[in-house]
């Protein structure tokens, strides 16, 4: 062994921003997650040039699975425009060499932030989360060792609390964004702040679904195939936003997830959060001939 | 003045990093989707154990070749129960004493797991049915090459979330058994 062998030629920066060293824990950490699913597993969370807070977690993921041959598509909130998705996407094209896309169907890597595409995902594709807060157990449980305890002995009994509290005051769960689901019957997780809409999409899917949470350095995930059930009561189901009766006024579509446009005047539009399927359907009316994958919901009813 | 043209060049990666998003890749399909077989960039551990294992890690082989490249990752070389990556063959009575003695976590850090990965006959040898996570129903694998106490061994080992994770290797062919799926011998 010599000091030649040990060392590389110079180079500007790591391929992929982030060094050899911290991808192979990136790797390490991605199959303990991947092996107990929904298992929060602790990581360093390493420096990116974005604050910690706006997508660290779900980037260092990205990352160390990007190669010149991934096709990436960055979504916020929906969005493939917003700041923050424009931002990374061209960042990670920036140090990787890799594809972007806005289509769902193209993308090989798709990181996320708040919001799973509509159009179903393949066996190929593999979804990334940013998560900004990992614990479904802190609102109960702030002490992180105490949660940590009550995940050991799936001690999960404030949380139906929580949500029994929340039926006895309001009528019904009010719970939106990060609704605690049980992963393979063993661990709760917070599924990052996808509405309820996109919960059951992660339920015995086609794909490899990573969650990682870059400011609290916790990562987890959820493999193909895997039960995530919402928690719910036997006598109050499970419901999703009410926004299978609501129409794009931009596209047109029906029966998908849609944000609420405030209007003059006091009323409100609807535009379909999926931005990507919107200027789809926007341009098949148009004439062109889009290929639309199939949807997880098709007239706002959840397909199985 | 610097100029604010675009990149010259997109980068590229080098052979070695390469190597390890490919070998990546395939443990994490692999382990995914329990029993089906993905593709190494190269034969055997080798890939693995670079990918995976660098000076954070300890380790454990009885593999003499597998030693000299572990080496150069900068790991610890340590004792089988202390080890996090453990490199060896599964086909002894000897291994199965080993393997019982492998870090299997606890409740609190089920990370702590250990990472075995060992030679095996792949698609020949003794049925197994799998289920659990990854696997749509219900699949079958054959692997050989293997002691016949092996799943007897895993068995105790993996008191979910405790467990080890398993990566079998047959040349440049790789399956994977992670904790959470339920072997069953045919």
């Amino acid at each position: 062994m010599t000091l030649a062998s040990l060392t590389r030629p110079w180079r500007a920066f790591s391929y992929g921003f982030l060094d050899a060293s911290a991808k192979r824990e990136m790797r390490r950490k991605m199959i303990k997650a991947v092996a107990v699913p929904g298992c929060q597993m602790p990581y360093a969370s390493r420096e990116v040039p974005i604050a910690r807070g706006w997508g660290t977690g779900g980037l260092q993921v990205t990352l160390t699975l990007v190669n010149p041959k991934s096709v990436v598509k960055v979504i916020d909130q929906g969005a493939d425009d917003s700041v923050n998705a424009a931002s990374i996407r061209r960042f990670l094209t920036r140090v990787s060499g890799a594809g972007a896309t806005n289509d769902t169907l193209a993308a090989s890597l798709i990181q996320s932030r708040h919001r799973i595409p509509e159009e179903k995902l393949r066996a190929d594709q593999i979804l990334i989360l940013q998560v900004p807060n990992p614990e479904p157990l802190r609102p109960v449980e702030p002490n992180m060792s105490a949660a940590r305890q009550m995940h050991a002995d799936a001690d999960y009994g404030r949380l139906w609390l929580t949500l029994y509290e929340q039926i006895v005051r309001s009528g019904r769960v009010m719970q939106g964004a990060s609704y605690p689901s049980m992963v393979n019957g063993r661990h709760v997780m917070s599924p990052s702040p996808i509405p309820r809409w996109d919960v059951p999409k992660l339920h015995m899917a086609d794909h490899l679904t990573i969650l990682s949470a870059g400011r609290e350095k916790r990562i987890f995930a959820v493999p193909p195939h895997t039960r995530v059930e919402p928690l719910v009561f036997d006598d109050v189901p499970y419901r999703v936003e009410d926004h299978a009766g609501l129409t794009c006024a931009r596209s047109g579509l029906t029966g998908y997830f849609m944000n609420e446009i405030p209007q003059d005047g006091g009323g409100s539009a609807h535009e379909v959060s999926d931005s990507e399927l919107g200027v789809k359907a926007i341009r098949r009316a148009e004439g062109e001939d889009p290929e639309i994958g199939a949807t997880w919901y098709v007239d706002g009813e959840m397909q199985r | 003045m610097p100029t604010l043209t675009a990149d010259p060049q997109l980068p590229e990666p080098d052979a070695a990093e390469a190597r390890d998003n490919a070998t990546f890749h395939a443990v994490l399909q692999a382990l995914s989707r329990p029993g089906t077989v993905h593709g190494l960039p190269g034969a055997g551990a080798c890939p693995v154990a670079q990918a995976l294992v660098d000076r954070e890690c300890r380790v454990w082989t009885d593999d003499r070749h597998l030693a000299e490249v572990l080496a150069m990752t900068g790991a610890a070389m340590v004792a089988p129960e202390l080890a996090d990556h453990l490199f060896l063959s599964l086909a002894s009575a000897e291994a199965m004493d080993r393997l019982l003695r492998v870090r299997t976590g606890s409740r609190l850090y089920p990370d702590q797991g250990a990472t075995v990965v060992a030679p095996a006959r792949i698609s020949q040898g003794p049925a197994l049915d799998l289920a659990g996570p990854g696997i749509a129903g219900a699949a079958r694998l054959c692997l050989g090459g293997l002691h016949a106490d092996i799943w007897r061994v895993r068995a105790r080992l993996n008191r979910y979330p405790q467990g080890i994770e398993m990566l079998f290797h047959d040349g440049a062919a790789l399956v994977a058994l992670p904790r959470s799926t339920t072997v069953t011998e045919v």
